[in-house]
């Protein structure tokens, strides 16, 4: 090397320009965080303003939830019983399902199948959910229809419920499928080895060692139900209901129900100018299922974490 | 445990049945979906192409001509691999040149306007791109990055001064020829080195002259044909046909995948013979919703006049930016993830705080993204209810957590020996990203990008709560004006009663949006195949 070269290392406004690039991709990944800044400030603010119209009593434990027509009532109850149902009909859909799809394609699929199945899978959940919406009310509900000895409304939970849980499917079998593929070989080698079948080892060792990530599925396909929209929207109908009686919680499936989701869409598109108690329970809607989603969560990523069985 | 359940029903008895039973019972699980989805699917399709109209002989002749030789090439494409990947890249290419030409055609005409264009890309566009290749050719000049950074910050400034002169040039010289200045030719240039220097096949100077020939002398063809005018004909030509004819001439010039022509020829030959067979004869064909009449007018109170045109302008125009926001912040926020973030200290709690904040904006259900929207942008910023900027900023902010999550993914697969060698050479960060992790990373980052603005593509409940309309009679007229969107549309649709509307209109709404969004996928997978392929 000739003496003449530079080995101070020192780079003039090369320096400058590197904390420059720094800073502004810090700045890009900052957006984030302030998309959920933005997202906490925007929905507290109003809920507060909304908590001092309506009593928070009357908000979560009112039966009754009518906007439109005076006098105005905005009680929660029937909107989250709605969410509830039609959830636990998607979970009743996408649980068993999806953890069957789940052993297979860890336990059993050949490597071909499974190359074929996973991306077919994906499509589940890659589907825009107005046209599931589309699919349940057009082609789902008059299919169920048919069946002799159900009664069916034009808007029910029953077809908006299946449809969402044929959509959820891939969350419950790709998380589930990864936990079960970290299960060790030995583990199943051992069981083998005990004199265990196929069948055993999939159900009484895979199931039960891969148990949290299959539970932490569970939860983040719930909670993706909860805050689902356009499926309800466009199928489920727009009327609060609350069952007084046992009959009547059978009967919520049959007819037309409002979600939270829907509900919001309801407030939405009747009135964005601002200013109105109606506007701002849009909003305090919104935070109750951004908590109990968020809430979810956290719950499936402490579960997967916590009880995390580790095979090193 | 295992053992237990053998025990019970006696020693040495094990049921066979029991496993086989079970092992069915997962595979019927695996399918049951996906299988549901089909049938639905085969409904919508069904109604869109208005099959119930069709006598049994035109489904015979169907099957005959379309079906039977498109599954034959189907089936021939798992001997001969190449072949289907040679046929995928025609359909995306195609696929895609359309999509591209009609978002830059919307983002050029309709909403910006030849003039606006010509101005900012004399001085934001050109001298960025000068600047760029420079700095390719001449990589000691450091220079050049802060002197793009510069024109980045004030070009647009300067542009916006120099608004009247550029719009009296782009009056004196007209808009066709600023879209033979600044999409063809550049368009050639980048055609030049494609052929020459990134395919190796063949002349590249050639081929560049040939493209603007081709631009220069169809135009008296193009005078002639309505509907197309000669913007439109350079937008084309630059998006869809010069990299169509590219990909044509790459495919015809390798003898394997030469084969993969059959695939469009035979479905291509199979519609044409079909559709000429019922016209010639008495056959009953089907009556389709999903046409041209369809793409191409406006939403209408009457079924069999209703068009989805303006929506999908809409829906185009909205992406079209959601994509640019996207792809800076998501590929700025992963870099600073993967490569700036440190392990420990004050600022590894931060990076770990914001990958924590990451991970569980992506599960914040999409219609509260709609309450930002409306509460940030609509309310506070004053952008407007329910224009094209609204949307494309609610839009960006939903999605945003996915493209970075899968731009991560992208960064962190560039082996750490190539990072490692760039900085032995005595390269800074910045120089390393550049040059060794992004240009590996592109293809992983593209891949990712477009399969989450195909989620995006799709959104309906944010849209609704920010204002979008359900029902636009004409298309955005600027990012500032009111839009519909695609989604938006099939929902206004799908709440009117008559079946012509249900069966029919909605259907094609539907098949419209898979369309696209089909087309969007398969640009992903071709970009993923070719990348895995370069790993290797």
């Amino acid at each position: 090397m000739s003496n003449t070269t530079d080995l101070t290392g020192d780079r003039g406004f090369q320096d400058i320009r590197e904390s420059m690039y720094t800073v502004v991709f810090f700045l890009c990944a900052a957006v984030s965080v302030i998309t959920t800044a933005g997202i906490i400030v925007a929905l507290i603010l109003p809920t507060i303003t909304f908590l001092g119209e309506v009593p928070m009593s009357e908000f979560f434990l009112g039966t009754q939830f009518s906007p439109a027509i005076q006098p105005t009532v905005f009680g929660v109850l029937p909107l989250a019983f709605g969410t509830l149902l039609i959830t636990f009909g998607a979970a009743m859909v996408a649980i068993p399902i999806g953890t069957l799809t789940a052993l297979y394609l860890s336990e059993y699929a050949s490597e071909s199948r499974r190359a074929v199945l996973k991306p077919l899978l994906e499509i589940l959940a890659g589907v825009p959910t107005v046209v599931y919406g589309y699919f349940a009310l057009v082609y789902v509900t008059p299919l169920l229809d048919a069946i002799p000895g159900l009664e069916l409304g034009t808007f029910n939970a029953l077809s908006a419920s299946l449809v969402m849980g044929i959509m959820i499917i891939p969350m419950v079998s790709s998380i589930s499928e990864d936990s079960m593929n970290a299960v060790p070989d030995s583990v199943r080698n051992a069981a083998y080895g005990l004199g265990a079948t196929k069948y055993d080892v999939s159900v009484g060792v895979v199931v039960p060692s891969a148990l949290s990530g299959i539970a932490s599925s569970f939860i983040l396909a719930l909670s993706r139900a909860i805050g689902e929209t356009m499926i309800v929207v466009v199928a489920a109908g727009q009327t609060a209901r609350f069952p007084e009686t046992t009959s009547g919680l059978l009967n919520s499936f049959f007819v037309s129900t409002q979600t939270m989701t829907s509900a919001m869409v309801q407030l939405g598109t009747s009135d964005l100018a601002g200013g109105t108690t109606a506007y701002r329970a849009l909003f305090a809607i919104g935070l109750t299922l951004f908590v109990m989603t968020l809430v979810l969560n956290l719950v499936s990523d402490a579960i997967a974490a916590r009880f995390r069985e580790d095979y090193d | 445990m295992a053992t237990d359940t053998t025990t019970e029903s006696g020693f040495g008895t094990v049921s066979r049945t029991k496993g086989i039973v079970f092992e069915y019972l997962t595979l019927a699980s695996s399918v049951a979906g996906i299988l549901a989805l089909s049938v639905l699917l085969g409904y919508v399709f069904w109604d869109a192409f208005g099959m119930e109209s069709a006598e049994i002989a035109w489904y015979g002749a169907f099957a005959l001509l379309v079906v039977v030789p498109v599954l034959a090439f189907v089936a021939y494409t798992q001997r001969n691999p190449v072949a289907g990947e040679a046929a995928l890249e025609l359909f995306s290419t195609t696929m895609g040149g359309i999509l591209g030409g009609l978002g830059t055609v919307t983002i050029l005409e309709v909403v910006t306007g030849a003039d606006i264009w010509f101005g900012y890309f004399v001085t934001v566009v050109a001298p960025l791109c000068a600047l760029y290749l420079y700095g390719r050719s001449q990589p000691n000049a450091s220079w050049v990055g802060l002197a793009m950074l510069g024109f980045l910050v004030l070009g647009p400034p300067i542009g916006t001064a120099l608004l009247p002169i550029t719009t009296t040039i782009v009056a004196l010289i007209g808009g066709p020829f600023v879209y033979l200045f600044t999409l063809t030719i550049p368009g050639a240039l980048v055609l030049r080195y494609v052929v020459e220097d990134y395919l190796e096949l063949g002349d590249g100077d050639l081929t560049a002259g040939v493209m603007v020939a081709v631009a220069l002398l169809a135009v008296p063809l193009v005078d002639r044909l309505p509907l197309v005018s000669r913007s439109v004909w350079a937008i084309f030509l630059t998006t869809l046909f010069a990299p169509l004819a590219v990909v044509v001439w790459k495919n015809l010039a390798d003898r394997e995948r030469r084969a993969g022509f059959a695939g469009p020829g035979v479905f291509a030959a199979g519609i044409g013979v079909l559709l000429v067979v019922t016209d010639r004869t008495a056959l009953n064909g089907p009556t389709p919703w999903f046409d041209w009449q369809y793409v191409t007018t406006s939403p209408s109170r009457f079924a069999d006049q209703a068009g989805l045109y303006p929506a999908i302008i809409g829906s185009v125009g909205i992406i079209v930016l959601v994509a640019l926001i996207t792809m800076l912040l998501g590929v700025g926020a992963a870099v600073f993830l993967e490569e700036y973030a440190p392990d420990s200290g004050l600022g590894g709690a931060v990076a770990r705080f914001i990958r924590i904040n990451i991970s569980n904006l992506a599960g914040v259900p999409s219609v509260v993204y709609g309450l930002l929207g409306l509460a940030v942008f609509v309310n506070l910023a004053n952008l407007g209810v329910g224009t094209v900027i609204t949307a494309a900023f609610t839009l960006s902010l939903l999605i945003l957590p996915i493209v970075i999550i899968s731009a991560r993914e992208a960064i962190r697969a560039v082996p750490d020996s190539l990072r490692q060698a760039s900085y032995g050479m005595g390269a800074t960060r910045w120089q390393t990203i550049r040059n060794v992790v992004l240009p590996r990373a592109i293809p992983g980052i593209l891949t990712g990008t477009i399969l989450a603005l195909g989620r995006a593509i799709g959104e309906t409940a944010p849209l609704i709560m920010i204002g979008v309309a359900t029902t636009a009679f004409s298309p955005p007229e600027g990012i500032f004006s009111k839009t519909s969107a695609m989604p938006m549309q099939i929902f206004a649709w799908s709440s009117f009663p008559s079946q012509e509307f249900q069966h029919g209109v909605v259907a094609a709404g539907v098949v419209t949006l898979l369309v696209v969004l089909l087309t969007m996928n398969s640009i992903a997978i071709l970009l993923r195949n070719k990348f895995e392929q370069e790993e290797l």
